[in-house]
């Protein structure tokens, strides 16, 4: 699964560096460095629900607060089925 | 061939118990590449001197600008400067550096103060002098043919008092200053670095409390560089391949800043856009690659930094171990607009990111335009030569 993170200028100014920093951790933790790769985008047009992370074709909105939630529903769920 | 210029920096302290410098240098930069710098040392010290400074450094630099010989400059300054009333003297010494490198050349008139030192690959370098008085002035007068890498320094003569009577008997001499910066000269610093490091030592050797107005001026003799960049898309879509075609066609480095515009770019390469996560300060967003660029980052915020760094560097400078030696985008950008380039090309794309017109964000068209356009003024203080294109 490849998790893209926005890191424009918007998105950067709403946390998208503790984004970064959480998810990094979140895949750690869970050992799934072979199943999951996080990659970054500049701005992806979408500033106003930033910060912008993306899935497939699905783009979330995700504050430092909401990380963890988003890793359960969004990334755990599809990795482990 | 006309690719030689001068990289000048230059630190006065003043002497301890002063609120105001005694010595003074004037700098003109001409558009043909020409320089005058003009250091003078006034009488005394305080107002009084400083004022006597400050006239005899703005009419020797203005009046050799503009073409007048060194008779004239003195007339001038001989009918012009206040007579102290003390001493019933007017008086400031001066050390002239007149650049004319289409010529590859550079001219040097100076009048009591220490005599300035050429540091040449390495080593100290003894140029002929021709000495002339006027109007019971001894003045010696040089032209010399420079070459890149030469080093000139120009002082007054608290720099070589430092000392005196403290930490060294009799002061440093000149020929220990020479001993002093001959290692230093060939490391490839900057003017101003080189300053600094000559000024602190005179600083150190004084314990800090100089004991008259020192004032050290370094000229560096560097080949011209050239550096573009570019930031923001064009106000009009069909202007993209225009603007990408004249900004990739500039010799130099190339930088770009912003995520949208550094897609565009990347599609004018054909190149993908490869942002990473490294975070080497968490303020400013991580740079990016585009193959064929020199550099990519984010646009306003790292520009703010840039800025930031800019206005510093113009006054105590004192962010610059930060900025030179760290490897986040705004440094990055820094040591290569600031230390590197000489020339600087700025391509501004007008366009109003709609992304950016959210009201939340601090970010809004007006304020990176404001950016750039300070940013351009900072660097025109630097002695930068400029160019603004906008799209
Ligand atoms: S900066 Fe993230 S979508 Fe615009």
């Amino acid at each position: 699964m490849i998790i893209v993170i926005c890191i424009g200028s918007s998105c950067h100014l709403k946390g998208a560096q503790r984004v970064v920093e959480k998810l990094q951790m979140l895949v750690i933790e869970n050992q799934l460095e072979n199943k999951v790769i996080l990659n970054g985008s500049f701005c992806m047009g979408n500033c106003t629900k930033g910060v912008c992370v993306q899935i497939g074709e699905m783009i979330y909105s995700v504050s430092p607060e909401s990380v963890e939630t988003f890793f359960q529903n969004e990334v755990l769920h599809a990795v482990q089925r | 061939m006309n690719d030689l210029c001068t990289d000048i920096g230059y630190i006065s302290l003043a002497k301890y118990g002063e609120q105001l410098c005694g010595d003074h240098v004037d700098i003109i930069h001409k558009d043909d590449g020409t320089t005058v710098v003009v250091l003078a040392d006034g009488l005394g010290s305080g107002v009084k001197a400083c004022i006597l400074s400050t006239l005899t450094s703005k009419i020797i630099s203005s009046m050799i600008n503009n073409g007048m010989s060194i008779e004239e400059c003195n007339a001038t300054i001989a009918a012009t400067l206040p007579v102290c009333s003390e001493r019933q003297l007017a008086y400031s010494t001066f050390t002239v550096f007149h650049s004319l490198l289409q010529s590859e050349e550079v001219e040097i008139i100076q009048f009591d103060n220490p005599f300035v030192i050429l540091l040449r690959e390495g080593e100290f370098f003894e140029f002929p002098k021709t000495k002339i008085e006027i109007q019971e002035k001894i003045i010696y007068c040089s032209r010399i043919p420079v070459q890149e890498g030469d080093i000139f320094i120009l002082m007054s003569d608290g720099a070589v008092h430092a000392g005196v009577g403290k930490i060294l008997n009799f002061g440093w001499k000149r020929e220990d200053i020479i001993q002093y910066m001959k290692p230093l000269s060939v490391v490839g610093y900057t003017a101003k670095t080189l300053t600094r490091i000559l000024i602190d030592e005179c600083s150190r050797l004084y314990e800090e409390k100089p004991r008259d107005d020192t004032t050290v001026c370094t000229i560096r003799i560097r080949k011209r560089e050239p550096m573009n960049l570019l930031i923001g898309p064009p106000s009009n879509k069909d202007d993209d391949i225009k603007m990408m075609s004249l900004f990739f066609s500039k010799a130099g480095k190339h930088i770009i800043c912003g995520g949208t515009t550094a897609k565009i770019a990347s599609e004018y390469l054909q190149k993908p856009v490869i942002p990473s996560f490294n975070y080497i300060d968490p303020a400013i967003p991580p740079v990016g690659h585009i193959e064929g660029v020199d550099l990519v980052t984010e646009g306003v915020i790292t520009i703010n930094r840039v800025l930031q760094y800019a206005q510093n560097y113009l006054t105590d400078n004192d962010f610059f171990a930060d900025w030179n030696f760290k490897k986040d985008a705004a440094s990055l950008i820094s040591c290569m607009l600031f230390e590197e380039a000489t020339d600087i090309n700025f391509f501004v794309g007008k366009a109003v990111n709609p992304a950016h017109q959210n009201p939340d964000l601090p970010i809004t068209f007006s304020i990176k335009m404001q950016l750039i356009d300070e940013l351009v003024l900072c660097l025109e203080q630097m002695g930068k030569r400029i160019k603004v294109s906008y799209f």
